[in-house]
């Protein structure tokens, strides 16, 4: 009996263990593809807005390094984010705080939660075939234009979905992402 | 003069200084009124007032604030270490505030609080486009931007970006955010910015000494870490630390030598006393005058009017040593006539420069010469009347000092002549001048670089060079502004490299602000249909973008100078003047050579009402103005002094004027030799060197068979070297120079006076000198 009893106990921690799926380990399973390439559907609501505003192409992630975003309808647009700056193909200046921005998208794309945590508190939920990782901001500043970041999926980030305090909502969906091999 | 009526005129002048005290402390009641503008001390103009009101406007940054660079290998940990212990002295209340975190930066999103006014605001590119084509081009990029993942649209209240756009052309930090840090990017290399906010005065003490320890100890615990500093509490700190390590070293120094000297001497701690209270008393008589008649004093004028008294410590010594010598045979009348003689020439010397059209060395003469006067008064009515204790050994002293400093021979005339156009010949052929504002600055070296490299890591300027602008209300000041604004664009598109900022380019004048509008409205025709059906949105969001133009109200200078981002610009701004105008500054950064200083000159000579200020040069020319007037001013009192010495000495004035010109040149020429440029601050060393020099040759001609006039002369020379001399040890420019000046002048002084005693075996020193025996 005491044998039996035992073994339960074990039983029943094994789903526990499994369950101990941390943000490291997901790092560590997004960082196993350091590069890849797809394609994307984004889609803005406007909270005064009864539309909103969609549009797709195709991107290509290089851990790290970049990210390229290229716009194909309704616009053809190429947008290149490194953590340094961020250019697009009008040769504009980025309005005052659109590095930030860039900064946080990339840091988004690539899973980076030590960077991420400085700003957000972060909660992983589900396990690592279908996790999600719920961000809020921890300063009153940051939450008067971010009101929830969530980021969904599986060995890699599938969806991304900001939300602002009026109402605004952006919504990414990553499909069709095949790696890249670094040659 | 009888006993009583000597007596009663004692009695006047404590009345006199009694009443000097209470007037005093009545215009004291709130501070002394000090002014420490170099500028206060020249005479006005019309513009200089707005000029030193702009100075103030653009140096107040400085002032109220500082900033500190951190460079480190592990950046993130060292800047929240001393961040943290910087907010410890927020905690404490020592400081207003530190701002490091990029969390500091997050309410300069300007799109809240620009957004009404952003239908007016258009950039020249823009305005160019829509006058172009209506602005079709316009719908492209507005298109992009509203699917870009980073940018945040509007399509209702900015379907086109007009704010991004206006923004984007505002003058922007270089202060960024990285890892979650302020961040300055330079040089390829990041550094950590921290600002931080004063509280009060950047002279405060206690802040000061907690923000030193603060920083001394973070450096300890990171010797690694490099840290730049800049603001002006740096800099007031180092000099408050020197004043202190100067005042126990060379302070302690010459004081102990004048105390050790004395006492040895005459032998008792009263003379010492005795030789304080006339001036005191001078330094009463004199602050409360000068206050009285200027109304203000000049710090400066404080520091070298006290320093000038110092003179009077000759009438103290001549008199103590004649009442301790000659004992009860002690006649107050018989060194009346060397001490009267003594008071006038160096009045004299202070009239003169009373009559200078310099408010600075008005204000100077004047509490010079009621400084002496109220000492001498002091010396001459009280002195004799306080006991003195007369130790045989000072007699006995001043007889073998005395005879020790015979000389075996004598100077003539013409020795003297010939030796002076030897000296006059070497200064003419080396001497330089320097009026650089480094002589201002007592700052340390390692400051002074750090303060460089911030400016120059930063691409900042401290706002030293800009364009002054009045107009006679703020609209025609916006227009003008806007006309220097485009002959500036020109000149930098013409290769001149340089920067400006101006409020022109943050407010449009209204007329302009009109014209913007109607492009809008023109913008927001066809081309906004054709973006929103581009876009997919519904045809109705046009209409709903064009109904906020009806509510877009236009941005005053004053409502923009409010905002977040104006307010930085606030420096800029001047306001009205006292005639009525109004004036703004646009301060210029970038080279510094002379080509483009004369091109930014000449370009201001061709608009009107616009003047260009160098606040460097400019300084650095006050401080040449005033040198001039002085050395001037120092040739005349020489001549007058001359005069009135021939008038009494005849013959025998050479030997009077040896002394204090003999020293003057000698002066001069080691200045000449050694290469050491002629600055405002030795000049007026020179002045000290004069009375003091000029004094001895009097009482060395009037009394110069008496050994107590030498020892007296010898005192006074030794103890005004080390109250003066010292000073030359000091690491302030302007106390070292003043110092160097007394040192090797007073030297002169007393090694010149033995070789032109009159023979001892005539009584031909003066035609008086029986009358009073």
């Amino acid at each position: 009996m005491p044998f039996r009893r035992w073994w339960i106990t074990l039983l029943l921690l094994v789903p526990l263990s499994a369950q101990a799926f941390d943000l490291d380990d997901l790092q560590r399973r997004l960082a196993a593809t350091p590069s890849l390439a797809g394609s994307f559907e984004q889609q803005r609501e406007l909270a005064d807005l009864d539309s909103s505003l969609s549009s797709q192409g195709t991107f290509l992630f290089e851990r790290g390094k970049r990210v390229v975003w290229q716009l194909e309808k309704p616009v053809e647009e190429r947008i290149e984010l490194t953590p340094q700056a961020i250019t697009d193909g009008s040769g504009e200046n980025a309005p005052p705080g659109g590095e930030q921005v860039a900064q946080l998208f990339l840091q988004l794309l690539e899973g980076d939660w030590q960077a991420l945590e400085s700003r957000f508190t972060l909660a992983l939920s589900g396990d690592q075939d279908d996790w999600r990782v719920a961000l809020t901001p921890r300063e009153p500043a940051l939450r008067e234009r971010i009101a929830e970041i969530t980021l969904q999926g599986s060995d890699t980030i599938d969806h991304l979905d900001m939300r602002t305090p009026d109402g605004d909502r952006l919504k990414v969906r990553l499909f069709d992402q095949h790696p890249l091999n670094d040659s | 003069m009888t006993g009583s009526s000597y007596r009663r005129l004692g009695w006047l002048w404590l009345a006199v200084l009694a009443l000097c005290a209470v007037w005093l402390g009545w215009m004291l009641r709130q501070g002394l009124p000090a002014d420490t503008d170099l500028t206060a001390l020249l005479p006005a103009d019309r513009q200089a007032p707005l000029v030193e009101q702009a100075d103030r406007e653009l140096g107040r940054g400085f002032e109220n604030r500082f900033l500190l660079l951190l460079g480190d290998d592990d950046r993130v940990a060292t800047t929240q270490a001393l961040g943290q212990a910087l907010q410890r002295l927020v905690d404490e209340g020592q400081l207003a505030g530190i701002d490091w975190r990029e969390l500091d930066l997050a309410d300069a999103d300007p799109h809240g609080w620009m957004g009404q006014w952003r239908y007016r605001l258009l950039t020249p590119q823009w305005q160019q486009a829509i006058d172009a084509d209506g602005g079709s081009a316009l719908i492209e990029p507005a298109l992009r931007r509203l699917f870009s993942p980073t940018a945040r649209p509007e399509p209702v209240t900015d379907p086109f970006g007009l704010l991004d756009a206006w923004l984007s052309r505002l003058p922007r930090s270089p202060i960024g955010a990285a890892d979650g840090l302020l961040t300055l990017d330079a040089e390829g290399r990041q550094w950590s910015v921290l600002i931080g906010e004063l509280k009060g005065s950047p002279y405060e003490l206690p802040m000061q000494n907690a923000l030193h320890a603060t920083l001394e100890r973070f450096q300890q615990q990171h010797p690694d870490a490099q840290l730049l500093r800049s603001g002006l509490v740096f800099h007031a700190a180092a000099g408050a630390r020197q004043a202190k390590r100067e005042m126990s070293t060379i302070g302690a120094a010459s004081l102990l030598g004048v105390v050790l000297i004395i006492g040895f001497v005459f032998r008792s701690p009263r003379v010492l006393l005795q030789l304080m209270l006339p001036l005191v008393a001078g330094s009463l008589f004199a602050l409360t005058l000068t206050l009285g008649i200027f109304g203000r004093l000049h710090l400066l004028t404080l520091a070298f009017g006290a320093s000038l008294i110092g003179i009077a410590v000759d009438y103290v010594l001549h008199l103590q040593c004649d009442r301790v010598i000659d004992g009860r045979q002690f006649r107050l009348r018989r060194l009346m006539p060397s001490l009267t003689l003594g008071l006038i020439s160096s009045v004299i010397a202070y009239v003169a420069q009373a009559l200078t059209p310099m408010p600075g060395l008005r204000q100077m003469a004047a509490f010079a010469a009621f400084g002496l006067i109220g000492a001498w008064l002091t010396v001459v009515l009280w002195l004799p009347r306080f006991t003195l204790h007369a130790s045989p050994f000072t007699a006995s002293l001043a007889t073998r000092w005395w005879r020790l400093c015979q000389p075996r021979r004598r100077l003539s005339p013409w020795l003297a002549l010939a030796g002076a156009l030897v000296l006059v010949t070497i200064c003419a052929l080396r001497l330089t001048s320097d009026d650089s504002l480094k002589l201002l600055n007592p700052s340390p070296a390692a400051l002074m670089h750090d303060e460089q490299r911030v400016q120059q890591l930063l691409d900042r300027d401290t706002g030293s060079r800009y364009f002054l602008v009045r107009a006679s209300d703020t609209q025609a000041l916006l227009a003008r502004l806007e006309t220097l604004d485009g002959a500036l664009d020109r000149a930098i598109a013409d290769g001149l490299q340089i920067e400006y900022q101006s409020l022109a380019g943050s407010v449009p004048t209204l007329t302009e602000q009109q014209a913007n509008l109607a492009r809008v409205r023109k913008l927001y025709g066809p081309p906004l249909d054709a973006l929103v059906e581009r876009a997919g949105l519904p045809a109705n969001v046009a209409d709903q973008a064009r109904a906020r133009l009806d509510q877009a109200p236009p941005l005053t200078l004053a409502e923009w100078l409010e905002t977040p981002i104006g307010s930085l610009q606030q420096r800029l701004w001047l306001g009205e003047t006292g005639d009525g105008e109004v004036a703004a500054t646009v301060v210029i950064s970038g080279e510094r050579d002379d080509r483009t200083s004369a091109a930014l000159a000449t370009l201001a000579d061709t608009l009107p009402e616009v003047k260009y200020v160098d606040r460097v040069s400019r300084i650095g020319g006050l401080l040449g103005e005033l040198r001039r007037h002085t050395a001037i001013w120092v040739i005349t009192a020489m001549a007058l002094m001359t005069l009135a010495l021939l008038w009494r000495y005849r013959r025998h004035a050479w030997r009077v004027v040896v002394p204090p010109f003999g020293a003057t040149l000698i002066v001069l020429t080691a200045f000449a030799v050694g290469g050491v440029p002629l600055n405002i601050f030795n000049q007026l060393g020179l002045l000290l060197i004069l009375g003091i020099g000029l004094d001895a040759g009097i009482f060395n001609v009037e009394h110069a068979r008496k050994p107590a006039a030498w020892l007296a002369i010898t005192l006074s020379t030794l103890t005004s070297l080390l109250a003066f001399g010292m000073l030359a040890f000091s690491a302030t420019p302007a106390l070292h120079y003043l110092g160097l000046t007394c040192l090797i002048g007073l030297a002169s002084v007393w090694a010149l006076v033995p070789w032109v005693r009159p023979e001892t075996g005539h009584s031909t020193t003066s035609p008086r000198e029986s009358e009073h025996v």
